[in-house]
This record gives C-alpha cells, structure tokens and sequence, in this order.
C-alpha cells in the first residue's frame, strides 16, 4: 500500500488556523467556499482539495444543473476523486426531506437505480467517483439484501470506489450487536478508496451512540488501524467532523493521533 | 407499491409525526415503531437546529447582549410539546419553532430596541424557506421570463412577505457579525422588506418599493401585463423590468396564459 494521506475536513472557522497548521495532506470540502472567505485563496494554493458535497441523491438522475455545479466545483478544488452517499432522504415529489443522510432500501429496484445513475455521473465527471456508506438506525422489513451484499454488487457493476466511513460501520455494528471487526468483513473493502474516521456520541434521543463532531476515541482508532490493514487500495484518511463546534485544538490533534494509530 | 413509494413512506414516517402515528403507516409494519419515533426525534432536533442557527444567526451573535441563545428552545419544554405535531419541513411546524425562537429571545426585554424587528426578519426568512420544492429539474423546463408570449400572468409566489419594519436593519446585519464591543445600533427608519423562496429553496430578502408593493398585492395570476400595468399605475418598461426582479427572487411565477 502506498503512503496513506491523512487530512480533514475544511472547516471555514478554522481557515487561518489550516492555512497555517502543519500535518494536514489534504482536506475534505462539504460545502463551496463562502464569497468572502478571506482564508481560500490559501487554502486552495496550499492543500489538496476533495469534493465532498451534496451533489444528489442517486435514486434519481442527477439533473443538468447538478452535474454542472459537480464539475464545476471539481475543477475548482482540482481533486482527485469527486464523493457522493448512498442516500435517499427526500420524496420524489419533494413535500419531505429529511435534511440528514439516509440510506436507501437495500432491494434490487434501489440497486438497478443506484447503478444507473451512478454509471451516467460518472460518464459525465473527469476524475473518479467514489461512494460513501450510509448508516441505518433500524432495519426496514421491504430490504431485500445485507448492506454489504448490496455494496458489493454495486461496486462490482459501477467500478467506483469506496469512501468506507468506519464510524457508520461502527454504529451499525454497535445496534446489530455484533463486533464492528465482524460486521466490517462483509463489505467490499478491496474497493476502498477513502476512509472517514471520527468519534461518536451519545445521543439522548437516540438512547445510544451516534456520529458526531467530536475526536475518535482509542477504541475507534484502533478500529480504523485495522480497517486500513483490509484496504489494499486505500490512498486517504479523512477525520470526518465538520462543525463551527470544532476547535483547531481538537482537529490537529485528531489528525495527529489518526497519524499515529496508523 | 414500489420500492421508491415505499422509501417515500418511510421517509414521510420519519417527516410527519401525524402520519407516524396513523393506522395507515402502523399497519404497514415496515420497521420497529420504537426505532423509527427515536430516530425522528433526532432528526426533528437536528432539522430546527439546522434551521435556527441559520436563520437566527443575528440574534446568535447577539446572545451575549440578551443572554438567550435562540438554539436553547430545542431543548426546552416547548419544542417537546411540538413534537407530536412536527413535519419537517412544513411552514406550519416553521411557524411554531420561529415563534417559539421569538418568545424565549424576545424575552429578554428592551435590551435591543430593534431586537424585535429582527425577530420578526429571522422568523420571516425561517418561514418563508418552509415548504415543498424542486430537488432536481426535468428535461423539459421552461424559459419563464417576462415577455414571453404563452407565460402571461403573473402571479405572487405563495408564502412571499412584504415585511414592514421600524428599523433599517440591513444596515446593521453585516456588523451584527463582524467583531464589535458595543451593540451596533440600526437606524430608526421605516422599512419594507421583500422575502422570498425560489423554487429551488434559496431564501433572498429585497428592499421593497411602491411599486413592488403594487405588484404583489395586483399578481392574482389572472390579470396580463397591460391589465397589471393599468392598476399598478406603471409604465410597462418599467412593469417588465420590477417583474423580472420579482421572478429572479421567486416573489413572482407566471401562470399560463390559455
């Protein structure tokens, strides 16, 4: 395996801090730089940049507009892999929108869909595509597939890569109650281009654990060094926290204790 | 049913806690009841958070004045008595979370003399976001500009608000952000306020004019542009020119003219 990059996501709170710190390979855009971000014209001359934004939910086509703004911001950040999710969190007819990451119906219908409209943004990008795996919370009875099963087969048919996400891994294994090493074989981890680390929270609604902005603990970095072991084409590891609840105290040290799990 | 209504019902579940608690989605059996009310109570908080933080971002950087940070209603009574009510993304569940956001904050007293008036703007902008739009355009969308011939009558966007306003705040927005030591004041000047969705959800806030008043209180989507331009007592140059602005905030659509 080559040299892993280790970064994080661009906080614009943080900007002078990033533009300053040492020990970031690359970092992670969510959103597009604000107009009057003093702190991106740095930032863009000194990092590798990754797209990382909503671009679309792949249930549906993307629509022109869309693989525009795709394109265009991928030329701006100059990155060289452009992410997505498997996610599908609004309606066809756009009266709801859940406004958070949702993972479709693991079914053939969803896989046929998935795979078609990523194949046609794919054609449409320059630089590859990869794909983010999505928690769930609860099973829904109409799946037809394991989430690894259906993973694979996407994989398999598209020749995108894996952003694997090992926090989404790991609370789905938390709420399957099995260990997260076990869970995490079933996936496609040969596909893996990406990882996302971060830690996890309790949540009072939730009554347990789930993603949030925060440092990873010991536990999920130990979690992440084994992870990388399985992940033969890996080439990046993003702490994945994108908050103005984040301080640059917590990211540099995330990003220097990710370095050194690893 | 297929498979995408079938994701559409378990999304709508998750949104609308009325139909969460229906026969029609209990009887469908699709998931654990305990799961999914947890997992829309997360979604419901983290949705409003989104939102208030955005949207009441001035009175945010106010807190240390007022002492109330418009974020604290989420944890409050108020909000978990709204629970059962909540769906995402509806003007009327916006419109009780902005007012609950305006009470706790406006609580604060006479601390601000525009504080209300800024109230009022961030529940405006908050509302006025709520509502159905477009994710994603068809093939087929059409040019909807002013002139063209088969899109003839304009009609005002429904939730679009003409806010009146005691004090000139766009002035003081921009420095409600910036670092300051002393409160920066707004100007004590009567002001309208244009804010308006586009289909697409983005928010935009105009100053208002007479003739922009004209227009929304004329665009029933009935009346053409001579008719518009007759009762709003405008030249048509300048009628056509006012629209163009209405229809780029999303204030104003046309309806077809058959």
């Amino acid at each position: 395996m080559a040299s892993l990059s280790i970064g994080a996501f661009y906080n614009p709170h943080l900007g002078a801090e990033l533009v300053r710190g040492d020990g970031i390979d690359h970092l992670a855009m969510a959103d597009p730089p604000a107009p009057g971000d003093p702190h991106w014209p740095a930032i863009r001359a000194r990092h590798t940049l990754l797209l990382h934004d909503y671009l679309g939910q792949l249930s549906e086509p993307l629509d022109e507009r869309s693989i525009e703004r795709a394109r265009t911001l991928a030329e701006l950040y100059r990155t060289p892999w452009v992410a997505e999710h498997f996610q599908c969190l609004h309606t066809v007819d756009g009266t709801y929108n859940l406004n958070y990451v949702f993972p479709p119906l693991y079914t053939e219908d969803f896989l046929e869909r998935f795979v078609r409209n990523a194949t046609a943004l794919k054609a449409r990008l320059d630089q590859p595509l990869v794909m983010e795996n999505i928690p769930g919370f609860f099973d829904v009875q109409a799946s037809q597939l394991p989430e690894p099963v259906w993973l694979r087969r996407f994989f398999d048919a598209t020749e995108t890569g894996f952003l694997l996400d090992l926090p989404h891994v790991w609370l789905e294994a938390h709420y399957r109650a099995v260990k997260p090493e076990r869970w995490l074989a079933g996936f496609p981890l040969d596909r893996v281009v990406e990882l996302h680390v971060a830690g996890v929270e309790e949540d009072r609604d939730l009554g347990g654990p789930w993603i949030a902005p925060a440092e990873p603990s010991d536990e999920m970095l130990g979690f992440l060094a084994h992870a990388v072991t399985q992940c033969p084409q890996a080439k990046a590891v993003t702490f994945d926290a994108f908050s103005p609840s984040l301080t640059a105290e917590a990211l540099f040290r995330s990003v220097e204790r990710i370095r050194a799990a690893l | 049913m297929s498979d995408r209504a079938l994701q559409d019902d378990v999304i709508r579940a998750l949104a609308d806690a009325p139909y969460r608690e229906s026969a029609a989605w209990r009887a469908r059996r699709l998931a654990d009841p305990d799961r999914v009310e947890r997992f829309a109570r997360f979604l419901a908080r983290h949705f409003y958070y989104e939102r208030v933080v955005h949207f009441f971002k001035y009175s945010r950087a106010l807190a240390r004045v007022t002492g109330r940070g418009p974020e604290a209603v989420l944890t409050r009574p108020g909000f978990e008595a709204l629970v059962p009510t909540i769906v995402l993304g509806s003007r009327q569940t916006a419109q009780a979370v902005a007012q609950l956001v305006v009470t706790h904050v406006g609580g604060a007293g006479p601390v601000i003399p525009y504080l209300a008036d800024l109230l009022r703007y961030e529940a405006a902008m908050m509302v006025v976001e709520a509502g159905p739009r477009i994710w994603r355009d068809g093939p087929e969308r059409k040019d909807e500009g002013v002139g063209s011939a088969e899109w003839s009558a304009p009609e005002k966007v429904e939730g679009t608000v003409l806010l009146e306003l005691a004090y000139d705040l766009p002035l003081v927005l921009p420095q409600l952000l910036r670092p300051w030591s002393d409160v920066p004041q707004a100007p004590a000047r009567s002001t309208t306020l244009l804010v308006a969705r586009s289909p697409h959800g983005r928010v935009a806030v105009a100053r208002s004019t007479a003739a922009v008043a004209a227009l929304l209180r004329l665009a029933d989507g009935r009346k053409t542009l001579a008719q518009l331009a007759l009762d709003a007592g405008l030249e048509v140059r300048e009628l056509e020119q006012t629209l163009h602005g209405l229809v780029e905030l999303g204030a104003v659509r046309f309806s077809t003219g058959s």
